[in-house]
């Protein structure tokens, strides 16, 4: 079966443009929850109250070596069952924002110890509030060093959207695979959705290394 | 010009010398022939001529960026020449001769003449992933040849001489800069050079392990059967060991001759001006 | 209370589905290890022909996600005449995916051992083949390996995605036997996680054992 650039150009490519806008917000959403939740998880795992930090400990172990897709089937399905019904999207930035948030966290804790001990001390000196010396001294310290990792994750997640295609959510992949089971021509769909992520990808990793570069040239 | 000076130099240094037998070796056993060497726009290296005689031990001084570094690894083989030759033992190192003519050597080649050729760097550059004994026995065993009795045999005594036996068993990291070194001597040693490099062998050191890798470096040199260069900023350990010295500034030799003409009555104002930042009777206690 | 015997019962229809994910996850990681060894070199041959092509092939697979791949490989592939067993789709698909990941950690590995190694290596008038085998991969190996770790789990996970291809993973078996037990949704995909966990924190300490063993100095 050859390649048919007809039905690629006009039926294919207009019936996935309409569904990039899915894939793209599932991934912003998604990193916006894996960042505040990852946050969360890297102040709890910091806590004096130790059973928090334990807690936290075990929770970031557990979900970062099962796989993401298990953990959207456990939202997606499980939850309804106990009255909480989630959409597709939903879940699956939920999934995927908390599968990945114990990255992040991880990516904060070193970026936070990286601050040296003297920025704290010094904080201290000042008699900053808690408040104020998180704030103004060493989160804005324990970021910079962080942020080409941070852009990687963000990369890393949106490659990983189509999986949220398995709980039923229509983006990209997920329409593929619709329009190839009706005309069962499966080679321009995919195709075409796998040279879209390698190009959004690619590019994004291209944008991050020169922003990294600029960031790098005002820090002197 | 430098060509003549050597030839007086060594002339020199033979009528010094009581041994006849190297009189007979009348040949260089390394020739640079103006060789020049550029990174980029920068010309380090200017039309170099230097000769080395077997057994003859030369020191390299001359102020930091110079190119003295530079001169031993186009020799070494780890920087490519500009333009220019070089000889080792009467054959051509970084060049072949195909029917009359001079083409670029290949990696065969370069691997031939280069077992002439041995080297101690500034920072060691030991092997961390193995033992003392395997730093020395590695390339005698896999680039030699020899069997493992007698790489170790060879080992253990060059260990012997430098003093390290009780550590053969040790780890790099586990040695102090100076003991590294002198393993990094042992290693070069091992392999039986007929030219030894020296690139500034003491100066990543701490100043009380210094003293015990010149004590080695003397003491081979004393045996005085390898050539060696040795680049250093070690004012009287130069005078001390060297049977000629030769000062190097802006990519040349701007001076050279016999340490007790050279530090007692340096010709250019350049050398007088370098030398004048050393004082050189303090430091004799080196 | 769910009765112990369901869980029991759940256990039981798993672990054939374990097993079969235990298999596809080691011999896609024997493929992996391959091809990130042979991309890592490729990445820093002498001939621009070969970087250039490595590099566009990792960052091609590294690029195009690999549950599309996955499907490329199932769906389209078959109407372009190749049709594969459905287990060797998994094991190619995890396999030169993870092995492009892979190329990057073998080429930085070797790109961070100390040029003064290779000099000495020269200095000792070893081949660069000796050099190379001797010197450096000793040691860029103990770089690789906590990042190879890594990457393991990061496979095993991605092991799950196989399920949708119909191969009879574990996640597979969990999802067959939930549309006969609704039920008891929660338990089957509770135990399906720890299941997963089982296998994987083992894995996940070794990596951090290996990283603190080869990171912090030598001996
Ligand atoms: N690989 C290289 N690439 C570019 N420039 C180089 C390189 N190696 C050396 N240079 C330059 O060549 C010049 C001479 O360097 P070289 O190391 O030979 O000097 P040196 O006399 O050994 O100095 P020092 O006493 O500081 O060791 C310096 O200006 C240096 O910056
Ligand atoms: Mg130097």
């Amino acid at each position: 079966m050859a390649w048919d650039w007809e039905f690629t150009i006009n039926e294919v490519l207009p019936q996935l443009m309409e569904v990039v806008y899915i894939t793209i917000s599932a991934t912003l959403v998604a990193y916006l929850v894996a960042m505040v939740w990852g946050l969360v998880l890297a102040f709890a795992r910091r806590s004096q109250f130790r059973p928090l930090s334990v807690a936290a400990y075990w929770f970031v172990q557990f979900i970062r070596t099962t796989p993401p897709l298990v953990q959207l089937f456990f939202i997606f399905y499980v939850l309804p069952r106990y009255g909480i019904a989630l959409t597709p999207f939903v879940a699956g930035v939920l999934g995927l924002g908390i599968h990945y948030s114990t990255f992040l966290s991880e990516v904060y804790r070193a970026g936070i110890e990286s601050v040296p001990k003297g920025q704290w001390e010094a904080a201290t000196a000042l008699n900053f509030s808690p408040v104020q010396k998180w704030k103004t001294i060493i989160l804005p310290q324990a970021i910079r060093p962080v942020i080409p990792v941070m852009g990687n994750y963000l990369i890393v997640m949106f490659k990983e959207t189509p999986i949220l295609s398995a709980i039923t959510l229509v983006e990209l992949l997920g329409k593929a695979q619709i329009i190839g089971s009706e005309t069962f021509r499966y080679v321009e769909p995919i195709t075409l959705v796998g040279i879209f992520f390698l190009i959004m990808s690619y590019g994004a990793s291209l944008l991050f290394q020169r922003l990294e570069m600029r960031l790098d040239l005002s820090k002197k | 010009m430098s060509a003549e000076e050597t030839q007086t130099a060594t002339l020199e240094k033979e009528e010094e010398t009581q041994g006849t037998e190297k009189k007979e070796e009348a040949l260089p056993i390394v020739r640079y022939r103006k060789v020049s060497k550029s990174f980029g726009e920068n010309q380090v290296l200017k039309e170099v001529d230097f000769d080395l005689m077997p057994g003859e031990r030369v020191a390299i001084i001359g102020p930091s960026g110079s190119g003295k570094t530079t001169l031993a690894r186009l020799l070494m083989t780890l920087e490519k020449p500009t333009s220019g030759t070089i000889e080792v033992d009467g054959r051509q190192l970084w060049h072949k001769e195909v029917k009359g003519k001079l083409v670029e050597a290949n990696e065969k080649h370069l691997h031939e003449v280069r077992g002439d050729i041995g080297m101690v760097f500034q920072h060691f550059n030991l092997f961390p992933h193995m033992t003392i004994l395997r730093n020395l026995t590695e390339a005698p065993v896999k680039v030699l040849g020899l069997s493992k009795e007698e790489a170790r045999e060879r080992a253990m005594g060059m260990l012997e001489k430098v003093g390290l036996t009780d550590k053969a068993k040790a780890y790099p990291a586990n040695l102090s800069g100076g003991q590294q070194q002198r393993v990094a001597i042992a290693r070069a040693l091992v392999m039986r050079p007929k030219v030894m490099l020296f690139d500034e062998p003491t100066s990543a050191l701490d100043p009380e392990t210094v003293g015990e890798v010149l004590d080695v470096i003397k003491e081979i040199a004393a045996e005085g059967e390898m050539a060696m260069m040795l680049i250093t900023h070690e004012m009287s350990f130069a005078r001390d060991v060297s049977d000629r010295v030769a000062f190097f500034d802006e990519g040349c030799i701007q001076e050279q001759g016999p340490p007790s003409k050279l530090f007692v009555q340096p010709e250019s104002e350049r050398l007088q001006s370098f030398l004048s930042r050393f004082n050189l009777g303090e430091e004799n206690s080196q | 209370m769910v009765p112990i015997d369901v869980i029991a019962h759940i256990f039981d229809r798993l672990l054939p589905g374990a097993a079969v994910t235990v298999q596809l996850t080691v011999l896609s990681a024997i493929l992996a290890f391959f091809l990130s060894f042979l991309g890592g070199f490729g990445r820093l041959s002498k001939f621009r022909i070969i970087r250039f092509v490595s590099a566009f092939l990792v960052e091609f697979f590294r690029g195009t996600s690999l549950l599309v791949q996955l499907f490329w490989l199932y769906f389209a592939l078959p109407l372009l005449g190749l049709e594969l067993p459905t287990g060797l789709v998994g094991i190619l698909a995890l396999g030169i995916n993870y092995g492009a990941y892979g190329s990057e950690v073998v080429r930085s590995a070797i790109l961070s051992i100390p040029q003064g190694q290779t000099e000495a290596g020269i200095a000792l008038n070893m081949t660069p083949g000796q050099r190379m085998r001797l010197i450096i991969l000793p040691q860029a190996f103990r770089t690789m390996l906590p990042s190879f770790g890594n990457l393991l789990i990061e496979l095993l996970k991605g092991t799950a995605l196989v399920s949708l291809i119909t191969i009879p993973d574990m996640t597979f078996e969990a999802k067959s036997m939930r549309t006969n037990a609704e039920e008891y949704t929660l338990q089957i995909f509770g135990i399906l996680l720890i299941l997963y966990f089982i296998i994987g924190y083992p894995l996940s300490l070794l990596t951090r054992w290996a990283e603190r063993r080869f990171s912090v100095g030598r001996s």
